[in-house]
């Protein structure tokens, strides 16, 4: 129970993970793919960002007064993660719009079918 | 959406308070949790609130594309331009500790310039998205 409470935070990533993986792979819907890839990488955030938290832990600036701090890496490479992600995900949402326009629509099964119609033609 | 009175009159109250939030963000990223990323999304965020309530063409007439994509251009000149300024003062590029007499205002000037450069770009880039995701297929 002990060891439950005090690692909530990878209970609450492991959550996150598996709802955003089971968006992924279980709708068709491209802006929901999309939508649960974004929830994948929030999962990703929280587990680098949760152990990086030291309680009683101050910022690293130098003095005296302050033995303890947090070690300000993982916030550096997680705020890198989050730019990468908003550039994917922008990525993502151009490709949606450019397959609307070119299918008409963004469910992934019309658009295997409208594939498949075209491949009988050819 | 034209005609909501509702969301206007909060949209109005609403947007002088992010606007001031981003700099709050921004001026604490010194010693704190925040800086030019995060500022930049949310001084974004409140034109970005104001297009989606006033409509695309307001928004554009507010911040016009060019003045959007000299944003993304200055910011990254900025950030490059301390950069620079610390070689010609005699340090390394990107040292802070020569842009003053003080080493330790040196840093705090340097910070304020790159962060205010990265604000720049960043609500830049976030507006650019928004206005090519809002306007596509509305003009040529």
């Amino acid at each position: 129970m002990d060891a439950f409470a005090s690692h909530y935070t990878y209970w609450v990533t492991v959550l996150l993970m598996a709802a955003g993986l089971y968006i992924m792979i279980a709708r068709g819907n491209l802006v929901k793919k999309l939508i649960g890839l974004s929830i994948f990488q929030t999962s990703v955030y929280l587990l680098y960002i949760a152990p990086g938290k030291l309680i009683g832990g101050t910022a690293p600036i130098v003095s005296g007064a302050f033995k303890v701090y947090a070690n300000p890496l993982p916030h550096v490479l997680i705020l890198t993660a989050i730019v990468v992600g908003i550039a994917t995900l922008a990525l993502g949402l151009a490709i949606v719009v450019r397959i609307r326009e070119a299918y008409g629509s963004i469910e992934e099964d019309e658009i295997v079918a409208a594939d498949a119609r075209d491949a009988d033609r050819a | 959406m034209r005609r909501e009175p509702v969301l206007r009159v909060v949209g109005k109250l609403l947007i002088p308070y992010m606007l001031v939030f981003a700099l709050y963000v921004q001026f604490h990223g010194d010693f704190g949790p925040g800086g030019g990323f995060q500022a930049g999304v949310i001084a974004a965020a409140a034109v970005i609130f104001y297009g989606l309530i006033y409509g695309l063409p307001a928004a554009r007439r507010l911040l016009p594309d060019a003045v959007v994509e000299s944003m993304v251009a200055a910011g990254a000149l900025l950030y490059l331009g301390v950069g620079f300024a610390g070689l010609l003062l005699g340090g390394n590029f990107l040292d802070y500790f020569v842009l003053d007499r003080d080493p330790v205002a040196g840093q705090h000037r340097g910070i304020f310039w790159i962060e205010l450069g990265v604000l720049i770009t960043v609500a830049g880039v976030m507006l650019k998205i928004f206005y090519m995701f809002a306007g596509r297929g509305r003009e040529g």
